[in-house]
């Protein structure tokens, strides 16, 4: 959703002159949206809210910010919504491509480097998304990948990313990272905790930021494959 | 980046049930060069009246100086102590008179009123605009770290302990998110017959 | 109608009526002039021996490389010309440094030979930035690794055809070699096994007396992934062997065999 703009002067058709007068191409756009996922020892839970917007106008409140690549891998995006669409239409190729070249299904911890290597080819002229790759690794535990708009890759066990990423992370380092606290066990997460936890700050989220809100997708990834689920926000 | 950011802070306040709180970092620094770990930004103003400045540390203490002047002259002229709603009106008149060349500070008033001991708090941006919310207010390079906590955390009603813990994990888990605030924090909490101080180790990173 | 073979077999570009390419049917025939290489694959993990033809007194053994690695969980032996084996060795190696860093894995044993495969048959290509390639690569290789399939043997020869093996014999001495293989080979193998019998196979096969400067050895398992011997372990090795008059004499079966071997090498 790139735009043309003209020099950002009121609009006064009686005064227009036929003086030369400067475009700019604007070539990326902030689409808003927040990812929060949460790994466990065998599962992963993410989810995305389903708004998307520019500026104050809302475009839907239904738009899926999930993008399932494999039965146990999740690519959330969020941030410009022309490059979330072009990169993932070509991560789906690549994850088609690597199936057929090597007769196996990508697995998450090589389609997180993969990701990050796509991410730094584009190094000056980057795709504008904060993106989090989910999904089990090779022993089937949950992980957590977060990246960048240029290719910076961590590995982690919950990332809040996105327009309320900044609210969100201190909040997930307090309870699900149990930062900051004394005389807690720090017993493995369950699956029923996490998804309680991320509908939670969610719902703090769609309070103060406005890029943010209408309704949440849940995508819960276990050995079986991904569950969906969703949770309304408030809409205002 | 902002000047506002350019020293780095991270200040909240709560209202709880017949008390309040209000808790800041103590980092002063230049940027990511940090210059102090013991730099005030809350003053006490009266027996149940605190004022945080989160901002710029060189108008934090000019702005403190002129606050601390004009609250004295007003308790001196009307030979009573000063409320926090008179406070804070005083506070955003003071930033508005600088309307177009502005203290770079976010003020933070919080206290008790003289006579019914309600708890008070109130924000407002560097011209002075108050806000008054019923439940908290943050403010500094850390704010938007603190609405995530606040919003999930705080709850009505708490009492002064609950009101302790709440606001210093508040406090603490959104400032570690901030690489330009934190270093330790000082956390008032203030009831009709006493006003407890604790000072909070943190990391200090 | 040309009824020689020489109207058809200049270019590689063209099919002979007979529906045949000559010049890969040639590169196919070159390899069989290469020193001989066996390569076993057990459940424990995979073996490559080779021979090293010391033309010369004065020629300095260990500067003939026949087995190289590609990647620690891949190795290659090859046969043929060892110039041509480096552009596929390069390839190889590049290849699978590629996939590491995109993938941040190991790459499968299929997948390099795959890899190596599509380079192989790019002769007769040209495009904008470069001629045709004149011919094929006379090269076979043996590609020996460990990937999460476990230990695998890969073969390849000059068309780019590769096919997996348990236990696989190139070069001059490899039609004996492969029918002692045969014999010998057994899946329960262990890799100790395995290696003596590609030594003695080696040995069979060999016109110069086998010994620690004329053979190269490589195990790769999974604690110890590319290992190639040192002058002393080729030397323990060795020991295991039988001494040939010996195990002609003792064995009736065994001597059939080493009578084939003496024809086919007659014949080559």
């Amino acid at each position: 959703m790139a735009m043309v703009s003209s020099e950002s002067t009121p609009y006064f058709p009686d005064y227009g002159t036929t003086a030369p007068r400067t475009h700019h191409f604007r070539p990326y756009a902030e689409n808003g949206g927040s990812v929060v996922a949460i790994a466990g020892n065998d599962f992963v839970v993410i989810g995305a809210d389903t708004r998307l917007s520019a500026g104050f106008s809302i475009y839907t409140r239904e738009q899926t910010k999930l993008f399932p690549l494999s039965k146990t891998t999740v690519l959330g995006c969020s941030g410009c919504w022309c490059d979330t669409l072009t990169l993932t239409r070509i991560l789906s190729a690549r994850m088609q491509m690597y199936e057929q070249e090597h007769n196996k299904i990508m697995s998450t911890p090589a389609a997180a480097q993969m990701l990050s290597t796509m991410l730094y080819y584009k190094r000056f002229f980057p795709y504008y998304i904060a993106n989090i790759l989910v999904g089990l690794d090779t022993d089937g535990k949950g992980c957590v990948f977060s990246y960048d708009p240029i290719g910076h890759c961590e590995k982690s066990t919950y990332r809040a990313g996105g327009s309320a990423g900044a609210l969100l992370q201190p909040l997930l380092d307090n309870q699900i990272g149990l930062k900051n606290m004394l005389n807690v066990k720090d017993d493995p997460i369950s699956l029923e905790r996490a998804l309680a936890i991320l509908k939670d700050v969610f719902i703090s989220a769609a309070e103060r930021d406005i890029f943010t809100g209408d309704s949440i997708d849940i995508n819960i990834i276990t050995k079986d494959g991904v569950k969906k689920d969703s949770f309304e926000l408030r809409k205002d | 980046m902002s000047i506002l950011t350019y020293n780095g802070s991270a200040m909240v306040a709560m209202k709880g049930d017949h008390c309040v709180s209000i808790a800041t970092d103590k980092r002063l620094g230049i940027q990511a060069h940090t210059v102090s770990i013991d730099f005030p930004k809350v003053f006490e103003m009266g027996p149940h009246l605190y004022l945080g400045l989160p901002g710029l540390a060189t108008d934090i203490q000019t702005v403190f100086e002129k606050l601390r002047f004009r609250k004295n002259l007003f308790e001196l002229k009307e030979n009573r102590q000063i409320s926090p709603q008179m406070f804070s009106a005083m506070v955003s008149n003071m930033l508005y008179e600088k309307r177009f060349g502005p203290f770079f500070v976010e003020p933070i008033v919080a206290g008790l009123e003289p006579k019914t001991s309600e708890p008070y708090i109130c924000n407002m941006d560097l011209i002075g605009c108050r806000n008054e919310p019923e439940d908290f207010v943050t403010g500094g390079s850390a704010s938007s770290q603190l609405f995530g906590m606040c919003e999930s955390l705080w709850e009505p009603n708490l009492g002064p302990d609950d009101l302790f813990e709440t606001t210093s994990q508040a406090l603490i888990n959104a400032f570690d998110r901030d690489a330009i605030s934190g270093w330790g924090a000082t956390v008032y909490i203030i009831e009709k017959d006493k006003v407890t101080v604790r000072e909070l180790k943190t990391r200090m990173d | 109608m040309f009824l020689t073979r020489s109207e058809y077999d200049r270019g590689v570009n063209t099919f002979s009526p007979e529906g045949r390419l000559f010049q890969v049917e040639y590169a196919i025939e070159a390899i069989k002039l290469g020193s001989t290489a066996i390569g076993l694959c057990t459940s424990e993990g995979v073996v490559l021996a080779v021979e090293k033809r010391i033309t010369s007194p004065l020629m300095e053994p260990t500067t003939i490389e026949k087995i190289v690695e590609v990647d620690k969980h891949i190795g290659c032996a090859v046969s043929g010309l060892m110039a041509d084996s480096r552009t596929m060795i390069d390839r190889a190696r590049i290849e699978c440094q590629n996939h590491w860093f995109i993938y941040n894995e190991r790459m499968s044993v299929e997948s390099c030979a795959q890899a190596v495969s599509n380079l192989a048959i790019q002769f007769g290509d040209s495009d904008d930035d470069g001629a045709a390639m004149s011919r094929p690569f006379g090269v076979a290789i043996l590609f020996a690794g460990i990937d999460e399939k476990g230990p695998q043997l890969y073969h390849m020869d000059p068309s780019g055809t590769f096919v997996q093996f348990d236990a696989k014999a190139i070069g001059s001495g490899s039609e004996g070699a492969q029918q002692s293989l045969q014999e010998m080979y057994h899946r329960s193998m262990t890799l100790t096994e395995a290696t003596t019998a590609a030594l003695t196979i080696l040995k069979q096969v060999m016109e110069e007396k086998l010994n620690s400067t004329n053979v190269e050895v490589m195990t790769m398992t999974p604690n110890e992934l590319f290992h190639m011997f040192t002058k002393e372990q080729v030397e323990d090795a060795l020991k295991n062997v039988a001494p040939l008059e010996q195990s002609r004499g003792d064995n009736v079966g065994r001597s059939e065999s080493d009578h084939r071997l003496v024809t086919t090498k007659t014949a080559s």
